[in-house]
């Protein structure tokens, strides 16, 4: 937990710079300790505690198994991510540009962006087995709608004179839309990929939860069944740090190379 | 006329992805997709085999216990935080990281220490629904104004009549945004649940079905989860819409 908390959100905290640092490090001490007390006091010697995970750390991040996991893992969602984040703003800007691709279909990205990913699960599995196939099935599925809903409002959101002003140029509507949509939709673009970065690396890691193909989610699985609940938890830990610095490497990333563009606060 | 020209669209799209779903499902193999008319009948033979109306009813008793425990939780708290600066500044950071814990990677976890039965179920719902809640409810009380609070001081109202009438009205909107956040997610542990702990309710259902190959049971089930899923949203929106109004 402790490494969580040190690396999550700098932006936040140098913003108060000292003022709540004192009492969260109190809290966050209080938490460690209630932690492990209780654990230690009323559970079984399996279950994690502070010290057992701050133990496990270095053994675990060190060992083949573990990096292993995270190699697939992380190629995986890479790979599913990309495919959404074509076909998704392929979708998208369709669906932005067109009232008749939006009017046709809006509906049904709604409902199915609204639908939880885990419903894929079964359906994937009966199509293409207990195999690394339905895992990227998975992630493309979770990633997908979240680029496709962006997409389309960022290329919606496109100032009509923008278009006008290019059309009378006579450029091209492909050129166009490399050269005047998808730049003027870039800021709606990044939101869609920092939440369905996201989405994605949780649809793999149910995915292996659900077909017991080698993962993260399936390293999870494994210790947690064979009472290897510090170690487990560590893959948690490399999770949630994944989603915070997937954020934070976006923003930098903006920050450094686009820094014309101010990247909304909400996201949703 | 009218509503014709403004549902019109709706119901093309609507009419047309329901066509494409028959035709795709009539044009594949059975143990690929089900057409529509398939899918609705296979549910109605579970409906009157008794093997459907349970499971809605054992999946949405898991889903409001568990959305209604982190209502239970999650405002109060929201408020307390909001109202001592002292806890919400100690613990917002940790808000934030479970916020952002990927929920369904702790249900192993839950598995193995609580096992099997209704209780480790309702925590996983929890778990995913609590943190929206908590976390837009303090957002919302930080956003109050210092003088609201100082005027009904100086009227020297009591702390109970603070929470009740400066603080509450002030962060329900906010706590609505939250909520309906919540009801997505909440739902979402409950397919968790029903998947990765012990199959049990919709979840079990298309569990059982995909297992033995049955694809109209599965699609069947998964749009009753689906539609359920669309029905509650929107009640999410209209809640929030409901107490946009009181936003200052």
């Amino acid at each position: 937990m402790t490494t969580v908390g040190t690396a999550l959100p700098a932006a936040q905290t140098t913003r108060r710079a000292w003022g709540p640092a004192l009492p969260r490090a109190i809290a966050g001490l209080v938490i460690l300790v209630l932690w492990q007390v209780t654990v230690r006091a009323f559970a079984p010697d399996f279950v994690a505690t502070p010290t057992g995970i701050a133990e496990a750390i270095p053994r675990v991040v060190s060992s083949a198994a573990f990096l292993g996991a995270v190699g697939i893992t992380l190629a995986a969602t890479a790979e599913g991510l990309v495919v959404a984040l074509i076909v998704g703003t392929i979708i998208g800007v369709l669906m932005g540009r067109s009232v008749a691709v939006d009017r046709a279909i809006r509906l049904w990205i709604n409902c199915f962006n609204a639908m939880p990913m885990l419903l894929i699960l079964p359906l994937v599995s009966l199509w293409f087995g207990y195999s690394s196939l339905a895992r990227f099935a998975t992630i493309v599925f979770a990633a997908i709608f979240a680029v496709i809903i962006n997409a389309a409002e960022g290329a919606k959101s496109v100032p009509r004179e923008y278009v006008e002003v290019g059309r009378s140029f006579r450029s091209s509507g492909l050129r166009a839309l490399f050269e005047i949509v998808l730049p003027a939709s870039t800021p709606l673009l990044l939101a869609g990929l920092r939440l369905a970065a996201g989405r994605a690396i949780i649809g793999a890691v149910v995915a292996e939860f659900f077909t017991a193909i080698p993962g993260v989610g399936y390293f999870i699985l494994y210790n947690s069944r064979t009472y290897h609940h510090n170690e487990a938890f560590v893959a948690v830990i490399f999770l949630a740090g994944f989603g915070v610095g997937f954020d934070a490497l976006v923003n930098w990333a903006t920050h450094r190379y686009l820094p014309w563009y101010r990247r909304d606060e909400q996201t949703e | 006329m009218n509503a014709l020209k403004r549902h019109g669209p709706f119901l093309a799209s609507l009419f047309g992805g329901l066509a494409l779903w028959e035709i795709v499902g009539r044009n594949t193999s059975a143990a690929f997709m089900a057409p529509l008319s398939t899918t609705i009948v296979r549910l109605i033979e579970l409906a009157d085999a008794g093997q459907l109306w349970p499971e809605v009813a054992s999946s949405l008793s898991l889903f409001i216990t568990g959305f209604v425990l982190s209502v239970i939780v999650g405002l109060p708290l929201g408020l307390l935080f909001a109202r001592m600066r002292v806890l919400r500044e100690a613990l917002d950071l940790y808000i934030m990281i479970l916020y952002a814990t990927p929920m369904v990677a702790l249900i192993p976890f839950i598995l193995s220490l609580m096992g099997f039965g209704f209780a480790p179920k309702v925590l996983v719902v929890f778990l995913f629904a609590v943190f929206p809640i908590l976390y837009n409810t303090v957002e919302g009380a930080r956003s109050i104004k210092p003088e609201l609070i100082e005027v009904a001081r100086s009227y020297r109202s009591s702390e109970w009549a603070l929470w009740r009438e400066v603080m509450l009205p002030y962060t329900l909107p906010y706590t609505m945004t939250g909520v309906r956040q919540a009801i997505g997610r909440a739902l979402v542990g409950m397919v968790a649940a029903e998947f990765f702990l012990s199959a049990s309710g919709l979840g079990g259902l298309i569990m059982n079905a995909s297992q033995s190959f049955d694809t109209a049971g599965v699609f069947g089930a998964t749009l009753i989860v689906g539609l359920l899923g669309v029905g509650l949203t929107k009640v999410g929106s209209v809640l929030e819409q409901r107490f946009a109004r009181w936003r200052g």
